[in-house]
């Protein structure tokens, strides 16, 4: 099982640039903590004019200050969106190579490709096409980085034959992943080798029928890159505390405060008709305390289940159904809008690697390397 | 965390009475409804809503322009202005403003669904190739919005949210939550282009409308729910829904 903690980078009202500063500064905290806990990834989204809920829009750039300040954690862009009125395929991999070298061979590479009309009208995306430039950018960009000479004659983008420069240190390439969010993307990940990296809170049920999908469907894949990437990671939230009321009297508000924001981004889904986007948001329609009516507005009050908010040996056992159902690894949250005191964020991380962590692994292992350089895609059984 | 501004007082001044609940599903047979989003400035964002709901980012607002072939109160066109919004983390459109071509549409809409309609003359013309929409009071528009280009659509790629009225319930004054479900034997998507809008006649002088995301075009039957969710106008929906009992 691998830890990480992941950032949107959520920041409360009033906005001032102070408020900012602070947000970003505590997140590399928690980051050269976590480097020194023993935690395994550090993952940073992409999001664009999402007021409070992400104020993350340079994830590249924070993830360089978090690879200059560490030693031994993997950073994780998770995920690039992948459609050409934000980022170009080439400046996508050029960047993903840079941040691959100065980190020393430590990125991962997580694909999305929106799913709010806030990001999407913002930069005058069909929304109709955002499936398909995602598809093309998880197949050019390994080519980027394995081949000398790339040219490309595609339907989101074309170009002639050039070296896409820098090489990642990864060899052949960083892992990739993509984000998950609406029902089915998971097979969408297995058919093209890509790690599964939830970033919606699913129940235990729905992430077993997820994950049992995904490992009979990335059996048969057909890898888009140099390297298979099996792995299911699910986002989570934590706050850990020794008295379980305590971790609930805190957890819960930031949990919900979380979740509300979410809600208020306006979804693609509502504004525009598209077969490209079924689902109606994520969080809040995921995260459905057991027992309440779907269609409550009130929901949102109690805790959904599998969350990572107690005492210690509640967390344990919350990790320990997660790892039964074939979860590989928990990217958790640590914080809403700041609503966490800086210090009480940091000592749930240390009770956490103090407490939790060592139920799942020893000591050494958490300070090792988290990965070896993966076996090229070639030489794995069934791909 | 951005919650509505709004006197609730002052909203109330048109918000319809309600003696009692539907208790049955309520369908409208021959209904063609154009449903037009357009984003608006920040300006609008919170000084529409009530304080118990919260806006999107960005707000829009959505003009529905409904024609129905039969229903309770027989045929006739109505158009409703909704401001798009979440009671809790639940996707809602707030209802600033209706109009109904009829004086018996206009009652049934006001006594069974708490839609504060008053009439007017509504226009919806649905060809194959584009929809035109207008509404009038005494000869003067108040909106007037084309859309052309339609692009077939499955029966699921349009949402419908769920509508919150501002209404004299029963229990008070509280926001009636309607959920519809459209049955639709055509959808399609339309580019939609925006003449003439009104606000101080859709409800608020600071609805602004200036870019038009796109339209839709269904047709089919429409069902009304018994309706299951009140919302104290200015209370949060964690803590201000209620409940409605079904019969007994």
């Amino acid at each position: 099982m691998k830890f990480g903690i992941f950032f949107e980078l959520s920041t409360p009202r009033p906005f001032s640039r102070e408020v900012e500063r602070a947000v970003y500064h505590n997140a590399l905290e928690q980051c050269r903590l976590a480097d020194e806990l023993g935690f395994d990834h550090v993952w940073a989204v992409e999001h664009h004019f999402l007021e409070e809920y992400s104020h993350c829009s340079a994830p590249e750039v924070f993830l360089a200050a978090v690879a200059a300040q560490t030693r031994r954690i993997r950073v994780g862009h998770g995920a690039v969106v992948c459609v050409p009125e934000m980022n170009h395929p080439v400046r996508v991999a050029e960047r993903a190579a840079a941040l691959d070298i100065i980190s020393g061979g430590r990125l991962e590479l997580g694909t999305a490709r929106s799913s709010t009309w806030t990001e999407l009208g913002g930069f005058g995306v069909d929304p109709d096409d955002t499936k398909k430039t995602w598809d093309e950018f998880v197949r050019v960009l390994p080519k980027m980085w394995m081949q000398d000479e790339f040219e490309w004659h595609g339907k989101a983008f074309s170009m002639p034959s050039r070296n896409v420069l820098p090489k990642p240190l990864q060899d052949p390439h960083p892992p990739l992943w993509v984000t998950v969010t609406s029902p089915g993307t998971e097979l969408d990940a297995a058919d093209r080798g890509l790690g599964c990296l939830g970033v919606s809170a699913a129940g235990y049920e729905e992430q077993e029928r997820r994950t049992l999908e995904y490992h009979r469907r990335i059996a048969l894949c057909d890898p888009v890159g140099g390297v298979v990437n099996d792995q299911v990671h699910t986002m989570n939230f934590l706050y850990c505390h020794e008295d379980y009321r305590r971790a609930r009297d805190v957890g819960v508000p930031m949990v919900t405060a979380f979740n509300v924001a979410n809600a208020h981004l306006y979804w693609t889904r509502e504004a525009y008709p598209t077969r490209a986007y079924q689902a109606l948001g994520n969080a809040g329609a995921a995260m459905k305390p057991k027992k309440a009516p779907a269609d409550d507005p009130s929901v949102a009050k109690g805790l959904p289940e599998g969350v990572g908010v107690g005492d210690p040996e509640h967390l344990i056992r919350t990790i320990k159904r997660w790892e039964s159902i074939g979860v590989t690894g928990i990217n958790f949250l640590l914080n809403a809008m700041e609503m966490v005191p800086q210090q009480q964020v940091l000592e749930s991380m240390k009770l956490f690697a103090r407490e939790v962590m060592p139920a799942f692994r020893s000591a050494a292992q958490r300070q090792a390397p988290v990965y070896a350089p993966a076996a090229p895609a070639a030489s794995r059984g069934g791909c | 965390m951005l919650t509505g501004t709004a006197d609730v007082q002052l909203l109330a001044e048109a918000a319809p009475s309600l003696d009692a609940y539907f208790r049955e599903p309520i369908r409208l047979d021959e209904v063609t409804l154009f449903q037009m989003v357009m984003e608006m400035r920040n300006g609008a964002r919170e000084a529409v809503l009530p304080p118990s709901l919260h806006p999107t980012i960005p707000p829009t607002l959505s003009m529905q322009v409904w024609q129905v072939g039969e229903s309770p109160w027989g045929g006739f066109r109505m158009a409703v202005a909704r401001v798009s919004c979440r009671g809790g983390v639940r996707a809602r459109g707030f209802t600033t403003a209706v109009a109904a071509s009829t004086e018996r549409a206009c009652q049934g809409l006001r006594d069974t669904f708490g839609y504060p309609a008053r009439q007017a003359d509504i226009q919806l013309l649905a060809s194959y190739s584009g929809v035109e929409a207008a509404v009038s009071v005494a000869g003067d528009a108040t909106f007037e919005a084309y859309a052309i280009d339609p692009l077939p659509m499955g029966p699921d790629d349009v949402q419908y949210t769920s509508t919150l009225n501002l209404a004299h319930v029963p229990a008070g004054l509280r926001l009636l939550q309607l959920d519809f479900d459209v049955a639709p034997a055509r959808v399609e998507r339309l580019e939609a282009y925006l003449e003439v809008f009104e606000p101080a006649a859709w409800g608020n002088d600071r609805l602004d409308p200036y870019f038009v995301v796109t339209s839709s075009l269904a047709s089919g039957s429409v069902t009304f729910a018994p309706p299951r969710f009140l919302l104290r106008p200015d209370e949060l929906a964690f803590t201000g829904t209620e409940t409605i009992a079904g019969p007994a």
